[in-house]
């Protein structure tokens, strides 16, 4: 079955984004190419409706991946015909078609100055501004995005989707601390997205593992990554992805026990909990982990949602688990 | 809405239909005989209420009403948060369709799904790249299928 | 078939097509008129600039901080509320910081707070002149008529809605007069109106009552003539009293739990 049409379609797979993508030519034909807001014209003809605007946009992203450039430039014509040129979504998406079009870097540098251009116009526009981060991160130059990012997050910090994305560039430079910060103005945002607390737990975990980081810093962020994850698996029942940062964390401080020497430092920061209930989470996350696994192999009804990569992973994780205790 | 329920609802309707024209003949009767008595000076006979089995057959009719369109709602939806988004996590799209096999519309997935792809920020080139080279893997597979 | 003795009114037949139908239609028309109207006078909601959505947004960063805290580990949570408190206190997500600790503007004097009052003005406006227009035609023309019989049984108590202008006793309440028209079309075309024009037309005027009804709790937060410095103060003392706890305390307790029973 295709993915509906109504919903941003950029974590769709390949494949899906072909499907998506194919369905252009009969939802461009089977709507009409103009709407008009003529009073007269308009009493006659079918009312609009906002989900087909939403149609256009998110036919126009998938077209744009799979390289349809006719279909793209249809939507696209359509829907400045309808908000015009001025509209800042509109600016947004003319804008990324000629990200698309673009095959060298001096076109895409004229695409940068043309963002700037619409900026300096109006500061306020905020899908513009966030497509010229994006772009300045597409051609390599990070620091200047984290800049404009920072700049942007400072006139409007209550853009939960900005400060995901900055969390995200800090993580792609291995800045581990200040990722964690702004992955936490998500949850100030979003307090009940689970996927965020299990990222954060993720991020947590990467940070601990990393090199350099001391055994203080390190149990510190396993032990808030622990909670992280029981957060997540506690917002949602049978979260793949909160058991399986679970079950890691969990055989993480089983195998290296936390010093007696750094625990408890400081109060403010969360003590790692007592090694009985370590391993009671422990065995929790992997009969959960087995129970989804062998579940979704057996391909038992209502159970069909979880990704397969994520299945694979999961399974790789359990069988690695079993070697080790044969061993 | 099985058969079942459509019937009795259907029932129920019949019946309260039944019930409002037997009441409306009722009234109707009532009023022509006390217009046309032999002493019309007697004002004891006007108010006159409603005989009991109709009024019965009213309740009973909407109660059956009722009762077959209970019967025919769609199963409830999870009102606890983590049961919500597990049902969202387990089942995907498949735990929100309707008997006619549509995904209900309100149905958007994880709603926190976007905080994670960031549509605003889309890397359109890189998607493209990663697109014509899955068109190409997927061509050798094929080819080495054959 | 029991029948009950009707009251009849011979009525001209003409009646119906030279007061009914012109009432009704020009009704309609009025509406769509005053649809397109609105949407024409109406301004493109202000731009915001930057400096303005700054401190909105600032504030709104602050109360989200205060609701949501408890996803927060303590360390992180006080390190956001020092930086946020000593922010706000300091006036820095100000627009103007110069303007500090004057008294806020008039907002009759506002050249900012006088757009709204317009729009307001406007929207009152498109709604009484022609509703006083229609009314007076109305009462110049067909005051005093019988023009229909409703289909249907009505009870006494109508009599005083669909008689208008109609001084009799005795009359069955299913007879309408003009003017009483008048105003079931005024009430009743709301219907009609979404059909033709969509649903969120500016012809029904019951929505626009409604919506001025509605409309006067929320935009206070930001609107004219209220002091952001205030409101950063205050939002400040709330951050610094807040005592905090995190939903991370127990959590793998209660996970235990939960999932065993």
């Amino acid at each position: 079955m295709a993915p509906s049409l109504l919903h941003p379609p950029s974590h769709l797979s390949p494949a899906a984004a072909l499907q998506l993508s194919q369905q252009a030519p009969s939802v461009l034909q089977s709507s009409p190419a103009t709407v008009s807001s003529a009073p007269l014209i308009s009493l006659f003809s079918t009312s609009e409706s906002p989900d087909l605007w939403l149609k256009y946009e998110n036919l126009l992203l998938s077209c744009l991946r799979t390289g349809d450039e006719h279909a793209a430039h249809q939507c696209l014509d359509r829907l400045v015909a309808r908000f015009g040129e001025d509209n800042e979504r509109v600016q947004a998406l003319h804008g990324l078609v000629k990200e698309a079009d673009a095959n060298n870097t001096g076109a895409l540098e004229i695409v940068l100055k043309q963002y700037d251009a619409i900026l300096a116009e109006n500061d306020t526009n905020i899908p513009v501004t966030k497509r010229r981060i994006a772009l300045l991160r597409s051609m390599g130059r990070i620091p200047e995005a984290v800049a404009s990012l920072i700049q942007l997050l400072d006139f409007s910090p209550t853009d939960p989707e900005a400060w995901s994305e900055l969390a995200d560039l800090y993580l792609s430079q291995g800045m581990y601390p200040q990722a964690i910060f702004a992955l936490e103005e998500v949850l100030l945002m979003a307090p009940n997205a689970w996927n965020m607390h299990a990222r954060l737990g993720e991020v947590q975990y990467m940070a601990a593992s990393a090199t350099g980081a001391t055994d203080a810093a390190s149990q510190k962020y396993l032990a808030e990554a622990l909670k992280r994850f029981s957060r997540s698996v506690e917002l949602c029942d049978d979260y793949l992805r909160g058991y399986y940062g679970l079950k890691l964390v969990t055989t993480k401080l089983i195998k290296d026990p936390p010093k007696p020497a750094v625990k408890a430092t400081d109060l403010d920061d969360f003590a790692v909990p007592t090694t009985s209930t370590i391993e009671k989470l422990n065995e929790l996350a992997t009969e959960k982990l087995s129970e989804i696994v062998r579940r979704y192999t057996a391909k038992e009804r209502q159970w069909h949602g979880y990704d397969e990569a994520e299945i694979a992973a999961a399974r790789e994780l359990l069988s690695q688990d079993a070697s080790q205790t044969e061993r | 809405m099985t058969w079942i329920s459509k019937t009795t609802t259907f029932f129920g309707l019949v019946l309260l239909a039944h019930a409002c024209y037997s009441a409306q003949e009722h009234s109707a009767l009532q009023s022509f005989r006390t217009t046309s008595a032999v002493n019309p000076s007697s004002p004891g006979t006007t108010a006159v209420s409603l005989p009991l089995d109709i009024s019965l057959e009213t309740l009973v009719a909407t109660a059956i009403i009722c009762f077959g369109l209970a019967l025919g709602t769609p199963p409830l939806r999870p009102i606890q948060w983590r049961v919500w988004a597990g049902k969202i996590e387990r089942e995907g799209e498949e735990g929100f369709m309707n008997a006619d096999g549509e995904v209900s519309r309100d149905y958007v997935g994880n709603p926190f799904k976007m905080l994670e792809t960031r549509p605003g920020f889309v890397d359109i080139r890189r998607q493209k790249k990663d697109f014509a080279e899955w068109v190409r893997s997927s061509g050798e597979k094929q080819e080495a299928q054959i | 078939m029991a029948q009950i003795p009707v009251q009849t009114i011979h009525r001209d037949p003409q009646l119906f097509y030279w007061i009914l139908a012109p009432i009704t239609v020009v009704m309609v028309l009025t509406g769509i008129l005053r649809h397109y109207a609105t949407v024409m006078m109406a301004t493109a909601p202000k731009k915001m600039d930057q400096k303005t959505m700054r401190e909105q947004r600032s504030l709104m960063h602050g109360i989200n901080l205060r609701n949501n805290y408890h996803v927060l580990s303590k360390r992180s949570f006080n390190v956001r509320r020092d930086a946020l408190t000593a922010a706000f206190e300091s006036g820095a997500y100000l627009k103007n910081p110069d303007q500090r600790g004057q008294a806020p503007p008039n907002p009759l004097s506002d050249p900012s707070a006088m757009d709204g009052m317009m729009g307001m003005m406007k929207n009152q406006m498109a709604m009484i002149i022609p509703n006083t227009l229609i009314m007076s035609w109305i009462n110049a023309f067909f005051s005093g008529y019988v023009i229909m019989k409703l289909p249907f049984p009505l009870t006494i108590k109508f009599k005083s809605m669909l008689q208008a202008g109609v001084a009799t006793r005795d009359m069955d309440p299913r007879w309408m007069s003009s003017i009483s028209w008048y105003f079931l079309c005024i009430f009743g075309l709301q219907s009609v109106f979404n059909f033709i024009l969509g649903s969120d037309n500016a012809a029904s005027q019951m929505a626009a009552q409604m919506n001025q009804m509605g409309a006067q709790g929320t935009p206070q937060m930001f609107g004219p003539g209220v002091d952001p410095d205030k409101q950063f103060q205050a939002e400040a003392e709330n951050l610094a009293v807040i005592e905090h706890y995190s939903v991370l305390d127990d959590v793998e307790t209660r996970l235990l739990e939960g999932i065993r029973a």
